[in-house]
């Protein structure tokens, strides 16, 4: 089974739409399964229509508790925190969305009044739609540790993937270049960076490619709304020449794309022969034989 | 799902040691226009006078300074303390091992202890050895940086490529900032997507926030959850729905609005003129002053101007 993971730095320049628009079809003729791990704002399924099927809680973070009998009010653990994730006046706090759960805070206590404990930090959402599964990650809201979380919905991803004897999955990876980005990579075959003609655009996928070099990942490049800007386009098309970047595909901008969006549905299937929808299709061909 | 926050942890949020108004930009998912909307109202501001700094807090992705076509000046390295080890000193006990969430300390046979792999700084190594053998050591894991141009003042973070140490980053830059908040009238932050710690630190002492949506499935489901956390920190905020023009989704952005007690206080559509602009790195409020984008992001400005006043 191949693995390769949607990313671009840069954020809606449409990630969720073209993994959901690959999955689809080439799940006509291929087993493929999907993964959202952008966990912050999981909305690949949104873009599918997909059902809800299952769903359950992940423990992938651990956190700092105080035992308030126990606790002296010393304060000492507020000054030993390194992430500045304890505050309190009369008694120390714990700001759990700060706290990384290391403990230093515990080791330090004279008291022994604090404890590092497992927490719940987001869910584990199985979807379907015709053809297709998604293995989604939800961060709980103000939550951290998301690069954990993403870890657990790949191992999910992979798992259900085996089962069903999947030959592709497609992963829909987060905006930005951090932990979860990073967590989204590991392990996969190939990288597809979706970009669009913006100066910002550019930028972000510059440094999403350094992230991939640092990894030692093979990438290629999808030039989206290609043609809103034909200079910066061309800035891309010459920054990916001269570093030996794959370019994939370059899809037009395409008015029914949102269209379909807002009628949720996906282009592809509601306008097979939109511009966009054919350059999408050869792509995802494309994908198959990376 | 949505626990109640103690009232210590409100309030540090809302702590800020200075009078300056904070104005927080974020929107829950990527590409809605945030940091467009961020530099037009800070550019704006600034040409009406104010002494103003902007603050990228989108340290993974920053663009700011690109959409102003400045450079990136006064660069400062962020740094955290990572474990070194004194051979003579280390015994081998193997506590500080032990204690390393990450696992990332190894020790090869009859050797000193090794950090091998990812560091967050947490100094915990540091709090169980028995021989003093750990001395503190230096990683770099991001810069911030500060570009001045005339009344405006740029403030960028960059987390360094590899890395994943954002919130530190995050951190730093908010630092910087508000130790010198005294020099300014009003400080605008520009957030990354998402709803996670990044985004709270980033929003971290912002009086008001403006939440950045669009009208499609996904700007509705992502402003849900960004517009919970704002209520679970009981932020001040108001919504701008970006490319309003887009068919269908308006009724649910209404309805979310409405979910959350909170108002859409301006609309932006799709316009030629902005998206010329954008990619021209000239400030749509300044190449077209005259537009409809331009007049109604100043509008913003203005409102932003008076409630401080």
């Amino acid at each position: 089974m191949k693995e390769v993971v949607v990313l671009s730095g840069k954020g809606g320049v449409g990630k969720s739409s073209l993994a959901a628009a690959i999955g689809i079809i080439l799940a006509e003729e291929s087993r493929v399964m999907l993964a959202d791990t952008d966990v912050d704002a999981p909305n690949l399924h949104l873009v599918l229509g997909a059902v809800l099927e299952s769903t359950e809680d992940i423990t992938a973070s651990e956190k700092a508790f105080i035992d308030y009998d126990l606790c002296s009010r010393c304060m000492t653990c507020i000054d030993i925190c390194r992430f500045s994730a304890i505050t309190g006046d009369t008694e120390p706090v714990i700001i759990h969305y700060a706290c990384e759960g290391c403990g230093a805070c515990a080791i330090s206590c004279p008291v022994d009044a604090i404890e590092i404990r497992p927490v719940v930090n987001g869910r584990l959402n199985l979807f379907s739609c015709v053809g297709l599964q998604v293995v989604a990650g939800a961060l709980n809201i103000g939550e951290s540790s998301s690069g954990r979380l993403v870890d657990v919905v790949k191992k999910r991803a992979r798992k259900e993937a085996k089962e069903c004897k999947a030959d592709l999955l497609i992963t829909d990876g987060p905006p930005g270049i951090g932990c979860p980005v990073i967590a989204s990579m590991k392990d996969a075959d190939y990288v597809l960076l979706v970009t669009e003609p913006t100066p910002s655009a550019l930028h972000d996928l510059q440094r999403i490619i350094e992230v991939a070099g640092h990894f030692k990942m093979p990438l290629g490049i999808v030039i989206n709304r290609a043609d809103i800007h034909p200079e910066t386009n061309t800035l891309i098309k010459q920054f990916a020449s001269e570093n030996g970047f794959d370019l994939l595909a370059e899809i037009p901008y395409d008015p029914c794309l949102p269209r379909a969006l807002s009628e949720g549905k996906l282009a592809v299937m509601a306008y097979p022969d939109a511009p966009s929808s054919l350059v999408i299709k050869e792509l995802a061909f494309r994908v198959l034989q990376l | 799902m949505i626990t109640r926050l103690r009232p210590e942890i409100i309030q540090s949020f809302h702590r800020k040691p200075f009078s300056t108004p904070v104005i927080g930009v974020t929107g829950g998912k990527g590409g809605v226009g945030k940091t467009t909307v961020a530099v037009n109202i800070a550019a704006s501001l600034a040409d009406m006078g104010m002494r103003v700094a902007l603050v990228d807090a989108d340290v993974d992705a920053p663009n700011a300074a690109i959409l102003l076509s400045l450079p990136q000046e006064q660069p400062l390295d962020v740094t955290i303390t990572v474990p070194l080890f004194d051979d003579k000193k280390c015994n081998g006990c193997g506590e500080c091992i032990k204690v390393c969430r990450l696992n990332s300390l190894f020790l090869p046979k009859d050797q000193t202890v090794l950090l091998l792999g990812e560091c967050n700084g947490c100094e915990a190594c540091f709090l169980v050895c028995p021989t003093e053998a750990i001395y503190r050591g230096q990683r770099i894991v991001g810069q911030t940086y500060k570009t001045v141009k005339t009344n405006l003042a740029v403030y960028t973070g960059e987390l360094q490529p590899g890395l994943e140490e954002s919130a530190l980053v995050v951190n730093e830059l908010k630092k910087r900032v508000f130790d010198e908040a005294d020099q300014f009238d009003i400080i605008v932050v520009d957030t990354s997507p998402g709803t996670h710690c990044n985004v709270i630190n980033a929003l971290k002492g912002a009086d008001r926030v403006l939440a950045v949506t669009e009208p499609t499935p996904l700007g509705r489901h992502d402003l849900d959850l960004i517009l919970s956390l704002l209520d679970q920190f009981e932020v001040k905020r108001s919504i701008l729905v970006n490319r309003a023009d887009l068919p269908g989704g308006k009724g649910l952005i209404e309805k979310t609005a409405k979910k959350h007690e909170t108002t859409v206080t301006a609309e932006l559509e799709m316009d030629d003129q902005l998206l010329q602009s954008y990619v021209a790195g000239i400030l749509v409020v300044r190449m077209f002053p005259q537009s409809k984008p331009a007049k109604i992001l100043n509008n913003l400005a203005r409102n932003i101007a008076e409630v401080k006043a």
